[in-house]
């Protein structure tokens, strides 16, 4: 005979909700000064005056060369933001993220970017049998105080997202930024896929993300 | 902490509160100790709540054991968080700590008949075992999740 009994279902007592809901993320200290994550962790607040200062100081000292350091910049530290990422949602969740639904894992991810005051996040899987994933971003403070220009400018964020899903998929991802807040697009648009797939639209960033996505599928769908 | 009683404390800083203030404020103390003893109450009938729906629908859909089993603690740690959040009377609090972030998990696995039927079935056991009382303090709170979790159903994309 069927049955479920709902005490086996809730043996363990826990039933995790949102670990990454801001008001038990994170903490603060008036009399310190300091903010924590739940875990103790610090974080680092950056004031607006502060990111205008780091696009102006690397514009100054390396010229065009800036958005690459930035990239770095944000491969380096998304790194270890994967690390700390998974350590503390396998800790919360009470198992591996390999066992997660992507579902799950992902709206983890979705509520940590928020919380941490990067923008809304959102990942479009619909190119992946093709070879691409499309993360899309709004708000995100480093369009809105990037210095004007004619190219995206979220560099950290693309360095920050390829290092992610580089760890994540277990294959060496690029990512390209094909949208941006900064010139007045709606959202910021992301494309990852493997180097040598995206290099050819490195040269096509005037263009809409919309034909950029198209013409690196069709690409795919020739070379195939 | 109650956000009304929290008010009355922030107002009172440079003078005794007055007598409508004191009047506010034992009416929010009086409703917080209803609140406990609905908290009590939902926390103590837990089982008693769910396994009746566990077994009706259980009748109802017996090819599908592992999609009732999810539904059935989504809607276990949706009463809970709404137990707390009525405690606090913070909706607040059960948006940010649960339904935001449950909402995509329950949408996905496009499991809404199944869903749709544990709310109602819950929704029978709690009249029964609840007095009008306790119920009308945690309704809005389950009303809040019925209308994050499932009120969207129409928007969801239907099965190729």
């Amino acid at each position: 005979m069927l049955m479920i009994t709902v005490a086996d279902l809730i043996q363990d007592e826990r039933l995790p909700g949102n670990y990454f809901a801001p008001d038990a993320y994170i903490k603060g200290d008036f009399e310190s000064g300091l903010i924590e994550n739940r875990r103790g962790d610090r974080l680092l607040a950056l004031p607006e005056t502060l990111i205008q200062g780091i696009y102006a100081g690397l514009e100054k000292e390396l010229g065009p060369s800036s958005g690459v350091v930035l990239f770095n910049c944000g491969r380096w530290w998304g790194k270890n933001f994967y690390a700390r990422f998974v350590e503390e949602v396998s800790d919360y969740y009470g198992k591996n993220v390999a066992a997660m639904e992507m579902v799950e894992f992902l709206q983890c991810l979705k509520q940590c970017w928020k919380t941490h005051g990067w923008g809304t996040f959102d990942l479009d899987v619909s190119h992946y049998q093709q070879g691409f994933l499309v993360v899309k971003i709004w708000n995100s403070a480093f369009a809105a105080f990037a210095p004007p220009g004619n190219r995206p400018a979220c560099f950290l964020e693309a360095g920050i997202l390829s290092a992610f899903f580089s760890q994540l998929t277990g294959r060496e991802l690029h990512c390209l930024q094909t949208s941006c807040e900064s010139l007045g697009a709606d959202c910021n648009h992301f494309i990852l896929g493997l180097p040598h797939r995206l290099k050819p639209a490195e040269v096509w960033l005037e263009e809409q993300h919309e034909t950029i996505l198209e013409r690196l599928c069709m690409s795919t769908a020739e070379g195939s | 902490m109650q956000p009304e009683i929290k008010t009355l404390l922030y107002e009172a800083e440079d003078h005794y509160l007055k007598p409508e203030e004191i009047e506010s404020f034992k009416y929010h103390a009086s409703s917080l100790a209803q609140r406990l003893e609905t908290y009590e109450l939902l926390r103590d009938a837990e089982l008693a709540l769910f396994q009746p729906v566990a077994d009706q629908l259980l009748e109802a859909f017996p090819q599908k054991q592992q999609e009732m089993e999810l539904a059935l603690k989504h809607w276990l740690s949706v009463l809970r968080y709404c137990a707390m959040a009525m405690l606090m009377n913070n909706p607040e609090f059960l948006q940010r700590r649960l339904l935001e972030w449950l909402v995509d998990l329950v949408q996905v696995h496009q499991m809404q008949v199944i869903e749709i039927n544990l709310y109602q079935l819950l929704q029978a056991q709690l009249q029964e075992q609840l007095s009008d009382q306790n119920l009308a303090l945690v309704q809005p709170f389950l009303a809040q999740a019925e209308d994050t979790l499932l009120g969207r159903t129409n928007l969801v994309q239907l099965p190729g």
